[in-house]
C-alpha cells in the first residue's frame, strides 16, 4: 500500500529519478535473513549523496555482513518532502521502500554544518522523535559519524550517539553492540551506554556540560561511573586492509561526482592551518599501487564508468603518483577511460603525469591558492609559491590547456587589504602567462576561474581560538575585491558571508546551539547550503527566539585556557599542538611537512600511527 | 545487433538521457565488442527507435547497436542481462547487418495498452465504438515549434477495450501512427476520448507495447522486418 502510494507521488516531483531506487549494483536483502537492518542517511538530495565516498564505503561494508543489510535514504527535495506531509506518507528507504523509523539504526553522516536542518527535517519525516530521551526500542538507534562529529554538541539533543573517526570498524562495532542488546533483550539506555565504551563512540546523553556567567563551558563530565571522559577517535591503521568497495551504485541520473572515486591515501601531513580535514584525518596512510590498479580494474568491470578520479585530501602527495597514473593510463586507454586528479598540489610532479593525463581527454587545472600574498600564505602554511603557480601554469598553457581555476579564502587571520589585492596580482599573472605562450602552442578560449569563499575557523586547527571576520568586514573586502577583480580572461565568484557566518557558528557551537537549530527549523529553515533556501532573516529569528547570541560563537576571540566545547574529543593532533602552530602563525612562520621531520602533533602517541605510508 | 528491452514500471520516468547514460555504461560493462564512433570524443554508436516520454514504461522497447566482431545473439543477451537491472531486462536480441533499415527510420506505428479505473472508466470504455465512428476528430497536437488542429482520426488505426465489471477496470489497446509528420501522443488520444464520452476515469495509466513498422501495409515489429 505504502509502496503504491509512493509511486503516485514520483509521477507529482520533479527529478522523481532520486527517489526511485533500483539502480545497477544496489544491494537488495531479504529483511527477514538478518539481525540488524540499517539505513544510511545522507542530509541532502540524491545527487550529492550518491557523489560522497565514504557512504559509499560504510554501504559496502555493512552489506557484506551476512547478519545485517544496509539501504539508503537522501533527503528529499522540498517539494517531495511537502507533498509526503500532505500525502502522510513516512520518510523511506530507496531499496525496499521501507519506512525509515522501521530499521533498527540509523546512521547519519555529517559533511557540511549547513546539512543540519535536514537532519531534523529527516527525523521529522521518518516520524522518529527530535530528541533522544524521547525515543525507544520502537525507533532506530541514530548514529551520526563524518568530519563535523569532530564538535558534535550542536547536535547533542537529536543523536543517540556518535561515531568519531574513521567509520570502517567504528561502524561494525557499534552494529555488534545494537544486535546483541536487541538479542539479549537490555534497555534501550543500557544500549546506549554499552556504545559509549566503544573506542570513537560518543553519547551525549551521558555527559553533562555547565556553563560560566559569561557563556563559555565551564566543565563537561560524565554523568555515569564507567563512561570515558575522552573521547578517542577511530583509526584505521591499514587501508590495504580496510574494505573497499569492489562494486558501486551506478545511478540512473547524472549525480556532481560521476565516476569511479579511488581513494589513494587518507590523512594530509602539510599542515595547512585552516584545514581541519588535514588535522584530523591524520596519519597518512597510503594504498599501495596493486592493490589500486586491482580495485579500479574491478570497479571498471562493475560500473561501466568512463572516468575514474584518484581522490584523497592530497593525491599529489601520493608517493607512486607517476607510477600509478601511468600505470592506469596504460590499462585503461583502450576502453577510453579518462584519468581525472582533482585535488592536485602543483608543487608534486606534475608535468609528467599531465602529459598522461591529456592523451585521453584535457580536464580543466585547479589551483587552490587559498591566499594572494606570500606572507599570509605562509600564515597559513599554504605551502605553495607563485613560481609554484606560474611555472605550473606556464606547462599547462604550453600543453594546450586553456582553463584554468583558481580558489582563495578571504577574512584570514592577520589578512589586510594588500593580502586581497595579490589575489587579483596572482590571477593577472595567469592571465598574462597565456598570452606568453606561442599561439600555436597554446588553447583558444582562456577561462580563469576564480573564487573566494569566506574563512570559517574550525574547531581542531591552529585557528580554532580566532574570530572569523563580521559580516559586514567580509561585505567591505567582498566590494573591494569584485572592484579589483575586473580582470579581461577573469570570472570572479564569491560565497556569501552570510551562511560561513552560520557555518562558523555551528563548527564552533556547543550545546545551546541545538536550541537555535531546532527554533530555526520550526521556523522552516531546511536546504540552508543551497541559497534558493537558505534565509538569513529565519536564523537571526532563531538565535532571538532562544536568547543566543550568534557573534560568541562566530566572532569572539577564545583565550588559550578556555574549556572548548569539543575538547573532551582526542582528534590525534593534541591542542598544545594546534597552540604552538597558532603561535606561529601569527608570526608567519611556517612548518614543514610532518614527512620531513615529527613536529609533535600527537599522532605518535598511537602505536603504528605514523608508520602507514 | 538489436536490443528488445523493458523499461519497467520503476523505471518509468527516466528521460531519454538518463537511459542513454545507463544504457551506455551497461555496454560497457558488458564484455561486448561495441562500436565506438570515431573523432575527438568517442563514444558508443548507438541509437533508440524511440525515446519513451519520461513517466510511460514500456514492454518492447528498441536499441540499435553497433558492434565490431562476430558474436551470437544468445550471447548478447545474456551479457546484457548481466549488466542491467531487473527492470530494464533484454528480452530479445537480433543481431542484423548494415542493410537492415534504420530503426527511427523505419518505425511507423505504435501501439499502447491503457489502463483505466475507477470513476468514469465505463462510460469512457463504452464511446470507442461512437468515438471512431465519427468521420473527423479534430484535437489540438502540440509539438515543440507549433501548436494545430489535426484530424487524428486517420492516426489510429485500432483502439479496443476490454472492461471488467468487478473491478471497474478497463483495458484499452491503441495501435496509433508514430511518424515525424503524424504522431499521436496517447495522452491527447484519451483527452479526445474523454471528451467525446464525457467521463473521467480515476486513473489513467499508459504503457507502450510495441514499435512497428509496415509491410506490405501490415504492422509488424521493428526487430522483425
Amino acid at each position: 500500500m505504502l509502496k503504491e502510494k509512493i509511486d503516485g507521488l514520483l509521477d507529482r516531483v520533479q527529478k522523481p529519478a532520486r527517489y526511485m531506487g533500483g539502480e545497477m549494483n544496489c544491494v537488495l536483502k531479504d529483511p527477514d535473513s538478518v539481525a540488524i537492518r540499517y539505513v544510511f542517511a545522507f542530509p541532502d538530495v540524491y545527487e550529492v549523496g550518491m557523489s560522497h565516498l565514504g557512504s559509499r564505503i560504510l554501504y559496502d561494508i555493512i552489506n557484506k555482513r551476512e547478519d545485517a543489510l544496509c539501504e539508503r535514504v537522501f533527503m528529499p527535495w522540498v517539494d517531495m518532502a511537502d507533498l509526503m506531509r500532505s500525502e502522510d506518507v513516512p520518510l523511506f528507504s530507496l531499496e525496499t521502500r521501507t519506512p525509515v523509523g522501521d530499521f533498527d539504526m540509523l546512521g547519519i553522516t555529517l559533511q557540511y554544518e549547513m546539512s543540519y536542518t535536514n537532519i531534523l527535517e529527516i527525523l521529522n519525516l521518518a516520524r522518529i522523535p527530535m530528541h533522544s530521551e524521547d525515543r525507544t526500542w520502537d525507533h532506530p538507534i541514530v548514529i551520526a559519524g563524518g568530519p563535523c562529529a569532530f564538535n558534535p554538541e550542536p547536535l547533542h539533543h537529536f543523536i543517540d550517539a556518535f561515531s568519531i573517526g574513521d567509520g570502517e570498524i567504528s561502524t561494525l562495532e557499534t552494529i555488534d553492540v545494537v544486535k546483541a542488546c536487541k538479542a539479549e533483550g537490555v534497555s534501550r539506555q543500557e544500549c546506549l551506554r554499552r556504545l559509549s565504551k566503544l573506542r570513537g563512540v560518543y553519547v551525549p546523553s551521558l555527559y553533562e556540560a555547565t556553563y560560566h556567567e559569561d557563556g563559555t563551558l565551564a566543565s563537561f563530565e560524565p554523568t555515569e561511573e564507567g563512561v570515558p571522559r575522552t573521547v578517542v577517535k577511530n583509526m584505521v591503521a591499514d587501508l590495504d586492509k580496510a574494505e573497499y568497495p569492489e562494486s558501486i551504485i551506478v545511478p540512473f541520473m547524472e549525480i556532481v561526482h560521476d565516476r569511479i572515486n579511488i581513494e589513494v591515501l587518507r590523512g594530509c601531513t602539510r599542515g595547512c592551518r585552516f584545514c581541519q580535514a588535514g588535522m584530523i584525518y591524520r596519519p597518512v596512510r597510503e594504498r599501495s599501487v596493486e592493490h589500486l590498479l586491482d580495485l579500479a580494474q574491478k570497479l571498471v568491470d562493475e560500473t561501466g564508468y568512463e572516468e575514474i578520479t584518484l581522490s584523497s585530501l592530497s593525491t599529489g602527495d601520493y608517493t607512486c603518483l607517476p607510477q600509478l597514473a601511468h600505470e592506469l593510463m596504460e590499462k585503461f586507454a583502450e576502453k577510453r577511460i579518462a584519468l581525472s586528479l582533482p585535488s592536485l598540489r602543483l608543487d608534486s610532479q606534475l608535468k609528467e603525469t599531465l602529459e598522461e593525463t591529456q592523451k585521453v581527454r584535457k580536464t580543466s587545472l585547479t589551483y587552490a591558492m587559498e591566499a594572494g600574498t606570500q606572507r599570509l600564505r605562509d600564515v597559513i602554511n599554504k605551502g605553495i609559491t607563485e613560481e609554484d603557480l606560474i611555472s605550473s601554469v606556464t606547462d599547462a598553457f604550453a600543453g594546450g590547456w586553456s582553463s584554468v581555476k583558481l580558489y582563495f579564502m578571504f577574512g584570514l587571520p592577520t589578512e589586510t587589504t594588500e593580502d586581497l589585492d595579490g589575489i587579483a596580482d596572482l590571477a593577472g599573472k595567469v592571465v598574462r602567462q597565456y598570452f606568453a605562450t606561442p599561439k600555436n602552442l597554446r588553447a583558444k578560449g582562456l577561462r580563469v576561474n576564480c573564487s573566494a569563499s569566506c574563512f570559517v575557523p574550525k574547531p581542531f586547527t591552529p585557528f580554532q581560538w580566532e574570530p572569523q571576520d563580521t559580516i559586514e568586514q567580509f561585505t567591505e573586502k567582498q566590494k573591494h575585491l569584485c572592484q579589483i577583480m575586473r580582470i579581461k580572461g577573469v570570472e570572479f565568484n564569491w560565497h556569501e558571508p552570510h551562511v560561513s557566518f552560520l557555518e562558523a557558528c555551528f563548527a564552533r557551537g556547543d550545546r545551546k546551539m541545538a536550541d537555535v537549530l531546532e527554533a530555526a527549523w520550526r521556523l522552516g529553515c531546511r536546504f540552508d547550503g543551497w541559497s534558493d533556501q537558505f534565509s538569513f532573516e529565519k536564523w537571526m529569528q532563531a538565535f532571538e527566539q532562544c536568547g543566543v547570541d550568534p557573534a560568541f560563537y562566530a566572532n569572539r576571540r577564545r583565550e588559550k585556557d578556555e574549556l572548548l566545547p569539543w575538547a573532551f574529543i582526542d582528534a590525534g593532533v593534541t591542542q598544545a599542538y594546534l597552540w604552538r602552530e597558532r603561535e606561529r602563525a601569527m608570526q608567519a612562520q611556517v612548518t614543514p611537512d610532518c614527512r620531513k621531520g615529527c613536529q609533535g602533533c600527537g599522532l605518535k602517541r598511537f602505536e603504528g600511527a605514523c608508520e602507514g605510508r | 545487433m538489436i536490443l528488445q528491452f523493458q523499461k519497467g514500471d520503476i523505471v518509468r520516468h527516466l528521460g531519454l538521457l538518463d537511459l542513454q547514460r545507463t544504457m551506455q555504461r551497461a555496454l560497457r560493462r558488458s564484455g561486448l565488442p561495441i562500436a565506438y564512433s570515431k573523432g575527438f570524443s568517442p563514444h558508443i554508436v548507438m541509437s533508440f527507435a524511440s525515446a519513451l516520454s519520461s513517466g510511460i514504461p514500456g514492454d518492447a522497447e528498441l536499441l540499435d547497436v553497433g558492434l565490431t566482431d562476430e558474436t551470437t545473439e544468445e550471447a548478447c543477451l545474456t551479457a546484457m542481462n548481466r549488466v542491467l537491472p531487473p527492470s530494464l531486462a533484454v528480452s530479445r536480441v537480433r543481431l542484423v547487418d548494415d542493410r537492415y533499415p534504420k530503426l527511427g527510420a523505419a518505425l511507423q506505428q505504435a501501439q499502447y495498452r491503457i489502463t483505466l479505473r475507477g470513476g468514469g472508466t465505463k462510460a469512457v470504455a463504452g464511446a470507442i465504438d461512437g468515438f471512431l465512428a465519427q468521420q473527423e476528430i479534430m484535437a489540438l497536437r502540440k509539438t515543440k515549434k507549433s501548436e494545430t488542429m489535426v484530424n487524428i482520426r486517420l492516426m489510429i488505426h485500432e483502439l479496443t477495450a476490454a472492461y471488467d465489471e468487478t473491478q471497474d477496470c478497463a483495458v484499452l489497446t491503441a495501435r496509433v501512427s508514430f511518424v515525424e509528420a503524424a504522431t499521436l501522443k496517447p495522452e491527447l488520444l484519451m483527452e479526445s476520448l474523454c471528451a467525446f464520452a464525457g467521463a473521467q476515469p480515476e486513473r489513467c495509466e499508459i504503457r507502450r507495447t510495441a514499435l512497428l513498422g509496415l509491410v506490405d501495409g501490415k504492422p509488424v515489429p521493428l526487430i522483425d522486418l
